[in-house]
């Protein structure tokens, strides 16, 4: 499996990804002079942007990576090679996974560490009047990496049946965005307010609500740039629930890729 | 070769007019139409502190364009109901932004005159950003300066003080805490704008204020002059100057003219706002000093 | 001991449209270890479906089959397998070096033995220059090279090889069946699937034809090659007075001062008496059969028919 994670770290240097990435990393440069635009809050406002870029980056790598990895071994023919190694199919889906995880998180820590550097130089210019929650800064960024990992995770999930890079990628994008706005349209539908909603849907809503990944909660961002306290308690709940979630698709994952014909 | 040759010719020759063009699109077509909030804050998925912050930027540059506009006496009227829609969709985003609701409270008061709409969104950013003294201020000075409802002011200046741990914003609203102080507190007020201002743009903007208020106490310390002497209120700023208690004509950075009411209140035509302010909707509230 | 023990295999594929193609129609053969096994069979016949379904890359529909006594659905029945997979490809970001370094690993080789392993299979091929670079930059037959190193680098005791000899040039099919009989000799299994009889009549001890999904014959090559004379070409300088006592034979060839005979298998002794009785000189002997191609061709016409 080692050796697996390794030849799959190897496949996404020697693809150029990190050119692309250094490529982007250039937009964080931009980001002082847009933010003296700011008329209050300097600081607050690199950091945001910094924060932002980091994601954007992240999610197109997410995507990028897990939804064409898989598809890209079998459309070039390499899992007939690969795959009739004596590795079983679920320690190769579970080893290219962890390869590109390993990926993304450090990717995440290097911009992280350019994205500091930025407001710390933004905060030279203009002292921010509250101090810097770099506490909170650290655990914005790691908790973007991880659910990055996670949307890997449903990529490589739709990879497992799908016979094109369409599906990976677009079914991605559509978990994306319908798992990053399910908090506020579960809290919407189960406030004591909502009455013109039927109980059917309520209880619709609430087993999808379950079902789909939660992105928002990986959303510290706000903790971050305006130094609001992060419960300790929930940190851990949402790294639980990671760890789990990430399982649980990995898994169902590996398990639909043992099914699959390679033909 | 000379194909490539003859469409970089092309491209030269489009690109001016067409930059030109798109510099001319109303501010309405520029921003387009504004989704809804729940839409945008869906496309935003986790990028909903950079669309809030990017709306407030929007805003910011189209009022900062068109003060550079004003400069060169070319007056276009802003939009301020876009501006007004954009800023709230801005805050539902990133409630914490401080610079929605520090420009908000520039625009929607002095300019669009919509007090109790800039004070229910500077009550809403409270909620979120309950360590800062701004909000509370901000609302302080609206409802004494502009609702003139000093109760709720002094409520107000005082949770300012608390924040900041500033006496000089609870002794500020105790002193001026009526009518004929509303000069001195504007000017004290937009001392703190524009001393706290981080760009040029938002510092011109008070920083003109400021000039008219400057001309506004001057006419006022002349005014009271005269009556002193004659027992009487001037008949116009023309007799003032007339009589020599102003040296010269006062000018108004906003282009109107200064004059003084028949209850002796110092007004100007611009109403502190650069031409067309007054074809909003919703210009029916507060006093002009 | 079985190497490869296949029983009753069937494959339908589900094509579009619910149509079904019924590749592979309850295919049973045994394999030997120290076996060289042939597997013939025209395009389309099922040689490639049968491979895929031994190293479980699909799942057969029927049937079932052991290698090495382990069934192919687990990954550890490919625990002493090489496989070949026919038109190969490899990850081509990575040089054959590395490539190799990464399949042995994944057969736990480990060490010394893994740098020695990868530098003996590079320089067999021949791929020793150009270890260092990137597979992407190989031509087709490199490529095949590649494939055949990376399947003797982890040393197994089963080869499973499709096609092994596509796109390499004469002096690498020269290569491939030395390679194969240096297997043989040291008791490896190898079986593998071809379109060309001449390379199976020189390096397989038996050979299997497989058309339209159904194993048509199955023996040993010595077997075939045997059933197939039909007799001597047998040369004589004709210095004897009196040729005519030949008269019962067919003349192939003459070339004063000699002739040349065709003498059936069966008639050979009767043929040589009259030789030694008339005390003509016989200058050679050649056998004279069919050949594994034109077996082949009939057992396909006979299949498809
Ligand atoms: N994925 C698939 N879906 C449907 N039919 C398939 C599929 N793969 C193979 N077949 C069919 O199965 C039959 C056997 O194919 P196979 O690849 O085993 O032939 P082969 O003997 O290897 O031929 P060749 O000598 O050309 O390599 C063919 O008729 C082919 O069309
Ligand atoms: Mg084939």
């Amino acid at each position: 499996m080692l050796n697996l994670v390794e030849i799959t770290l190897k496949s996404i240097l020697r693809d150029r990804v990190f050119h692309g990435i250094i490529f982007s990393a250039l937009v964080f440069l931009l980001i002082p002079s847009v933010a003296s635009l700011s008329m209050r809050q300097m600081t607050e406002l690199s950091m945001n942007l910094s924060l932002s870029l980091l994601s954007f980056i992240l999610l197109l790598l997410a995507l990028f990576l897990g939804g064409t990895h898989l598809w890209k071994d079998i459309e070039r023919r390499y899992t007939y090679s690969v795959l009739t190694l004596p590795i079983s199919r679920s320690s190769y889906l579970v080893g290219k996974f962890l390869g590109i995880a390993i990926f993304i998180f450090a990717v995440a820590c290097l911009l992280g560490l350019v994205a500091a550097g930025v407001v710390v130089f933004s905060s030279g210019i203009y002292p921010p009047e509250r101090p810097i929650a770099w506490d909170n800064f650290v655990a914005a960024v790691v908790l973007d990496a991880l659910k990055y990992i996670l949307v890997v995770a449903t990529a490589f999930l739709f990879s497992s049946v799908g016979t094109s890079f369409f599906l990976p990628v677009f079914g991605t994008i559509c978990i994306f965005f319908v798992g990053s706005a399910s908090q506020q349209v579960y809290d919407y539908i189960t406030a004591p307010a909502t009455t013109d909603i039927s109980l059917f849907t309520k209880k619709a809503a609430t087993v999808v609500y379950y079902l789909l990944p939660n992105y928002s909660a990986f959303d510290y961002k706000v903790n971050a740039v305006y130094g609001v306290p992060i419960a300790g308690s929930g940190l851990l709940l949402t790294l639980a629930y990671f760890a789990v979630y990430a399982l649980i698709v990995v898994a169902l994952a590996a398990l639909l890729f043992e099914k699959r014909e390679m033909n | 070769m000379a194909l490539l040759a003859c469409l970089c010719a092309l491209y030269a020759a489009i690109i001016v007019p067409f930059a030109s063009y798109m510099r001319s699109k109303p501010f309405a077509e520029k921003l387009g139409t504004l989704p809804t909030v729940a839409t945008l804050k869906f496309m935003s998925a986790d990028q909903k502190l950079f669309v809030g912050s990017s709306l407030v930027m929007k805003v910011i540059i189209y009022f900062g364009g068109l003060a550079e506009l004003a400069k060169n006496r070319i007056i276009i009227p802003p939009d301020y109901p876009a501006m007004s829609r954009t800023i709230h969709a801005a805050v539902k985003l990133d409630p914490y932004n401080i610079d929605a609701y520090y420009f908000a409270q520039a625009f929607l008061t002095w300019d669009a005159r919509q007090f109790t709409i800039a004070n229910d969104l500077l009550r809403e950013g409270m909620k979120y950003r309950t360590w800062d003294w701004y909000l509370p201020f901000f609302i302080g000075f609206n409802y004494a300066f502009f609702l003139k409802d000093f109760d709720s002011a002094a409520q107000y200046y005082r949770k300012a003080g608390e924040l900041s741990g500033q006496e000089l914003h609870i002794s500020l609203a105790g002193r001026y805490m009526q009518e004929a102080g509303q000069t001195d507190h504007a000017i004290a007020y937009l001392t703190v704008m524009a001393k706290g201002a981080r760009s040029p743009m938002a510092r011109k903007t008070f920083e003109t204020r400021l000039v008219a208020f400057k001309q506004v106490k001057r006419i006022e310390l002349a005014r009271d002059a005269f009556r002193e002497k004659h027992g009487r209120l001037p008949s116009s700023l023309h007799a003032l100057i007339e009589s020599g208690y102003l040296a010269d004509k006062p000018v108004d950075p906003y282009g109107g003219e200064f004059f003084i009411a028949a209850d002796g209140k110092v007004g100007t035509t611009s109403k502190f706002a650069f031409k067309g302010d007054d074809k909003q909707p919703g210009n029916k509230g507060g006093t002009k000093p | 001991m079985k190497a490869i023990e296949i029983s009753g295999l069937g494959k339908t594929y589900k094509g579009r449209k619910g149509t079904r193609i019924q590749a592979l129609k309850g295919l049973s053969l045994d394999i030997m270890q120290g076996e060289v096994f042939g597997f013939l069979g025209p395009n389309g016949a099922g040689k490639s479906t049968t491979i895929k379904a031994l190293m479980g890359l699909i799942r057969p529909t029927a049937g079932d089959a052991l290698i090495l006594g382990e069934r192919i659905t687990s990954c550890t029945a490919r625990r002493n397998v090489g496989y070949l997979p026919e038109n190969p490809s490899f990850y081509d970001y990575l040089t054959a070096e590395e490539y190799l370094t990464f399949v042995a690993k994944s057969f736990d080789v480990k060490g010394n033995l893994l740098e020695q392993r990868v530098a003996e299979s590079l320089k067999l091929m021949e791929l020793w220059e150009a270890r260092k670079r990137p597979i992407r930059s190989y031509s087709k037959g490199m490529v095949q090279r590649v494939g055949l190193a990376q399947v003797l680098v982890h040393a197994p005791e089963v080869f499973i090889l499709d096609e092994p000899m596509s796109g390499l040039d004469p002096l690498g099919r020269a290569l491939v069946k030395e390679i194969i009989l240096d297997l043989k000799k040291r008791g490896k299994c190898v079986f593998f699937s071809t379109h060309i009889t001449d390379d199976v009549e020189k390096v397989c001890d038996r050979v299997g034809v497989i058309v339209s999904g159904q194993l048509q014959a199955l023996d040993s090559v010595e077997n075939i090659l045997r059933s197939g004379l039909e007799g001597y070409c047998v040369q004589i300088r004709s210095g004897v007075k009196r040729l005519d006592v030949f008269d019962g034979f067919e003349v192939l060839r003459t070339h004063d001062p000699f002739v040349e005979y065709m003498v059936p298998a069966a008639r050979f002794n009767e043929f040589m008496a009259l030789v030694g009785h008339h005390s003509a000189e016989v200058m050679f002997v050649e056998t004279r059969r069919k050949d594994l191609e034109a077996f082949f061709l009939e057992i396909v016409e006979k299949g498809e028919a």
